[in-house]
């Protein structure tokens, strides 16, 4: 995978060039157009930035996330992925969900492999590549663990290293950590921003927590329910790497404010 | 008489601690417990029989019991070719009714359509006792081989049929996610997604049909055939032979059991993700496939 720059201003005028996903008035209405899901999101994210959704239930963030991966089709507008218009799964993008989703008969690596394996036979430097995976993600003594076998942070962390080894550019994570505990939570939050800005992906999160959305990111989009809308894009902008005191400064309790108050004004 | 009443009181309570301790020095050894307690039925039976409390028509003592199992295994030996007979049945009809039942359950599974056509004939037959098409069977195949399994086979085609279809339709929704974003096909999403989800029902489904394959077979015998231990046990209970007849009965018990044990061995052998100490042996099995072939 090659590393990619980080655009660090992040907000700023951006090259079209660098745009890898654009949305043009993005639509998604369910049962017939009875439920509508996301309404006339119109955004562009830059290569390489770490972009968080926030929003409370309802308001269309895992829509969105879904539309972007193929795996939903879009009522109306225009959604691009490096500039070609999205039409069902494609290979740009890996998907993280809340729960690990780690088939229970595969062991940690085999379960890595699952996405060489759907397209190719693995070959050696697949598997060692697997294995580096696991490392990078501080599961070195548990490489032939069955998921059964771990806890459910660890099975989260195979679950990372699985979508890097699709190779993709863009990660897409639904909440990836949601489900652990607070302390497991953080913890995972600082490794991902290690991991991704070590492979230089651009990656979208979503998550309801408005500070670990601004503390992760460059931008944030924040969403609002019924209908589900992009409400406003805010731009982060502390410098990285970041660490966990960053939350108890005044100037980052102004940015959640201000995020909280664009989600008690819709 | 107080004295004496107090004394009496004085023993009891010390054989009782007694007996106490030697049942809890039994405990710590529960096989020499269930033992005794076998040794002290079988021998309240024995006296039962011999004094003529139990009528031996009805319940023949075990030493007459033991006897005539021994006849049958070991002098006359002519247990072992119906033994050998259902065995048999029951193996090829279970075989044959559980690739069936796995089989149509996959098909169906994977098809929307099949599954619509089908679903009304399916309920139907099972709403239908499979024992009461017994005779039915007979009637169209014979009296040899090819009804017994039939029917056995029939006995056996519901239980797999119906969990590997629930099981292939209720796979993990999160997991298929997955496998589309991956963009796997069909094949891929069955073969490495959909089967291995839905094998601890299916093995539950087998276990089921293995269970009720030893009956189908007996009833099938009893209906009419020439050998088998379903014509052994029904041949001496019609000559009084109880003593036969119930060797036969408890080597069937024994039988039972034998396929019932296998069942779960190969259960926990195949489903091994599911019982711990099987997983810790696959997952160190594994490490060193991969050692050996791709190195550290």
């Amino acid at each position: 995978m090659t590393a990619l720059p980080r655009k660090v201003e992040a907000g700023t005028a951006t090259d079209v060039a660098d745009i890898v996903i654009a949305g043009g008035g993005v639509g998604k209405t369910f049962g017939g157009g009875a439920v509508v899901a996301l309404e006339d999101a119109s955004f562009n994210i830059p290569k390489g930035s770490f972009v968080s959704l926030v929003g409370p239930s309802g308001c269309g963030k895992s829509t969105l996330l879904r539309l972007i991966a193929g795996l939903i089709e879009r009522s109306s507008g225009s959604l691009t992925v490096h500039g070609r218009e999205v039409s069902g799964p494609h290979a740009d993008v890996g998907m993280m969900f809340q729960r690990a989703t780690l088939l229970d008969w595969r062991t940690a690596v085999e379960n890595v492999l699952l996405p060489t394996e759907i397209h190719r036979k693995p070959t050696a430097e697949d598997r060692s590549r697997a294995v580096e995976l696991l490392k990078m993600v501080g599961l070195k003594d548990f490489v032939f663990s069955f998921p059964s076998q771990l806890s459910g942070g660890m099975q989260q962390r195979v679950a990372l290293a699985r979508l890097l080894q699709t190779g993709a550019d863009i990660l897409l994570l639904d909440e990836p950590f949601g489900a652990l505990d607070e302390f497991t939570r953080e913890r995972l939050n600082l490794e991902l921003m290690r991991i991704v800005a070590e492979v230089g992906a651009t990656t979208l999160f979503v998550t309801h927590n408005i500070g670990e959305a601004i503390f992760l990111a460059d931008k944030v989009m924040v969403m609002t329910p019924r209908p589900g809308r992009l409400a406003r894009m805010v731009d982060v902008p502390f410098a990285r790497p970041r660490r966990p005191e960053l939350q108890q400064t005044p100037e980052f309790n102004a940015l959640v404010a201000e995020v909280r108050d664009i989600l008690g004004t819709h | 008489m107080v004295v004496l009443t107090s004394s009496t009181r004085e023993q009891d309570h010390g054989t009782r601690r007694g007996a106490g301790s030697f049942f809890h020095a039994a405990a710590f050894h529960p096989i020499v417990r269930h033992f005794a307690i076998f040794a002290v039925l079988i021998g309240a039976w024995e006296i039962g029989a011999r004094t003529g409390t139990i009528d031996p028509l009805v319940l023949p003592a075990p030493s007459a019991i033991a006897e005539a199992m021994w006849r049958l295994f070991v002098t006359q030996r002519n247990i072992w070719w119906h033994l050998l007979v259902t065995i048999g049945e029951v193996l090829a009809g279970f075989t044959a009714g559980s690739i069936l039942g796995i089989g149509l359950a996959i098909v169906v599974g994977l098809n929307p359509m099949v599954r619509k056509l089908l679903k009304p004939y399916v309920i139907v037959l099972e709403a239908t006792p499979r024992i009461a098409i017994g005779p039915l069977i007979i009637a169209a195949l014979g009296f040899g081989w090819s009804s017994k399994i039939t029917i056995v086979m029939l006995v056996c085609f519901f239980a797999p049929f119906i969990n590997t279809l629930s099981g292939m339709l209720s796979v993990n929704e999160g997991a298929y996610e997955l496998f589309r974003s991956l963009r796997a096909n069909k094949w891929q999403i069955f073969t490495k997604l959909m089967l291995l989800d839905a094998m601890p029902v299916i093995m539950a489904g087998l276990r089921l049909a293995m269970a009720s394959a030893l009956s189908g077979a007996l009833v099938a015998e009893f209906i009419s055939a020439s050998e088998g231990m379903g014509v052994l046990l029904k041949r001496y209970t019609a000559s009084l032979n109880m003593a036969s007849a119930f060797g036969c009965l408890l080597t069937l018990t024994a039988l039972g059991f034998a396929i019932y044990r296998t069942m779960e061995a190969v259960g926990n052998r195949i489903v091994f993700w599911r019982h711990a100490p099987q997983m810790d042996a696959v997952s160190r099995r594994r490490q060193a496939q991969w050692q050996r072939n791709w190195g550290a």
